[in-house]
């Protein structure tokens, strides 16, 4: 990983990526572009972290067109945050998405600062506000735990938790919950293990690994 | 599916099209155990991307794939249009991570051709919570009106819109103090402005002359003194 392409420029790296992308998708399908010209229908939004170690599409072994993205420093969703708000109005009324997923990861960086108190500066600071007031709430709990490693795995959990409850309030979520059976899901990857793992949510609704909001 | 199924079915439907993202997974996991067993193993131990993407929510645009990189090798932000608001704090909070912590080489806007966001700023509609998003393209519009307004077919408008809107992003992320302190003291990252096209499935680079634009900008907004 990452060691290929010290010997060319890193800009010619991507482009002739792109270019064996398209000739492999095209062999594989003459019309897989002209089919995605047409239009997107994904069935899910997924709500993640920026962290380059999890390509939504490419973990879960989708095509492009399946799922629909918003990636932000800690997969972070705030209630006053109009980016990831228009993100999820537009998936959710517009596009029709039936399932919203929230997945936080081990080893996360942004979970990690908000265990410590370096100053990361004012703009992570302020981003990182509610991350870092989880572990006030849950001190107890997070001291608890035998090490840092299990402390940022904790946060993330509580922090996609979190972002679930902010998303239940949305106006398009909550409408089309209700109308349409519209499902929120929080999910962990494990970038060790490259796994994802259902967070169970002790006394939430849960039947079948899908998670209803109230 | 098609709208009209029993509660049941929609249930099962729900079910299976949530189960095969956890079958894929485990699958793609294990095919990247057998080609390199130490790779998720390296990859615990953090990430050093060269690059950051900054692109549009779009399904159809996974940067890693299209690009063809493997995990660890690019940091994403994706949004509504691909947009940088100057306001926005879920944006800037990426850039200030990927410049500042990540150091990251090569920031990418990358727009693309049909897009749904674009398309919905050029309509004359009330889009209710969108409205203040989709705000900012309406304003690259106006910036550009007199280039636009000359073009008379709508598709070629709507192209050159898709185009004019990542130039303007491009813009924005050369007014952050990260990008030009950064680059003042390293002359990284540097800004590119690309744009997807469906018709073909290739990268077009827009050429965005970022070290010109730099010295343009910090006519204005110059925030490298007193760093």
């Amino acid at each position: 990983m990452g060691t290929s392409y010290i010997a060319t420029d890193p800009l010619d790296y991507i482009l002739a990526g792109n270019r064996a992308y398209q000739q492999r998708t095209t062999k594989r399908d003459p019309n897989a572009f002209a089919l995605l010209a047409q239009g997107q229908a994904p069935e899910i939004l997924w709500i993640g972290c920026a962290d380059s170690r999890i390509p939504e599409t490419t973990v879960c072994h989708c095509k492009p067109g399946e799922i629909f993205v918003h990636r932000n420093i800690a997969n972070t969703v705030h209630a006053d945050d109009l980016n990831a708000a228009s993100v999820v109005e537009y998936a959710v009324t517009h596009l029709r998405v039936n399932q919203v997923v929230v997945c936080g990861h081990t080893k996360c960086g942004g979970a990690n600062a908000a265990l410590g108190d370096a100053d990361l500066g004012q703009t992570l600071n302020m981003w990182l506000h509610p991350v870092r007031e989880l572990r006030r709430k849950h001190k107890f709990e997070l001291e608890g735990l035998p090490d840092d490693d299990a402390r940022a795995a904790k946060i993330a959990e509580l922090n996609v938790q979190q972002s679930i409850e902010v998303l239940k309030q949305h106006p398009a979520v909550k409408r089309a919950a209700n109308e349409r059976g519209l499902t929120l899901h929080g999910l962990i990857y494990d970038i060790g293990a490259g796994e994802l793992k259902i967070l169970s949510e002790s006394g939430s609704k849960k039947m079948n690994g899908l998670w209803t909001p109230p | 599916m098609t709208g009209k199924e029993e509660p049941k079915e929609v249930r099962k439907y729900l079910q299976q099209s949530h189960d095969r993202i956890f079958e894929n997974n485990k699958k793609w996991a294990e095919e990247m155990q057998k080609k390199n067993p130490a790779f998720f193993k390296d990859l615990s131990a953090g990430q050093s991307p060269e690059y950051l993407w900054i692109g549009c929510s779009d399904s159809r645009i996974p940067a890693e794939a299209i690009t063809g990189l493997d995990p660890g090798e690019m940091f994403i932000h994706r949004n509504i249009a691909n947009l940088v608001c100057n306001v926005d704090l879920n944006v800037m909070a990426v850039v200030n991570y990927a410049v500042r912590h990540l150091k990251v080489k090569h920031i990418v806007v990358c727009g693309h051709y049909g897009c749904g966001g674009v398309k919905a700023a050029m309509t004359p509609k009330d889009m209710g919570l969108l409205n203040p998003w989709l705000r900012n393209i309406r304003d690259v519009y106006r910036l550009h009106q007199a280039e636009l307004d000359k073009i008379t077919d709508e598709a070629k408008k709507y192209d050159r819109l898709v185009e004019l809107n990542v130039y303007e992003q491009c813009r924005n992320i050369i007014k952050t103090a990260a990008v030009q302190q950064c680059w003042a003291e390293n002359e990284y990252p540097v800004v590119h402005g690309w744009v997807f096209g469906f018709a073909d499935g290739l990268l077009k680079d827009l050429k965005f002359d970022h070290e010109g634009q730099l010295k343009e900008i910090q006519k204005i907004y110059d925030l490298t003194k007193d760093a």
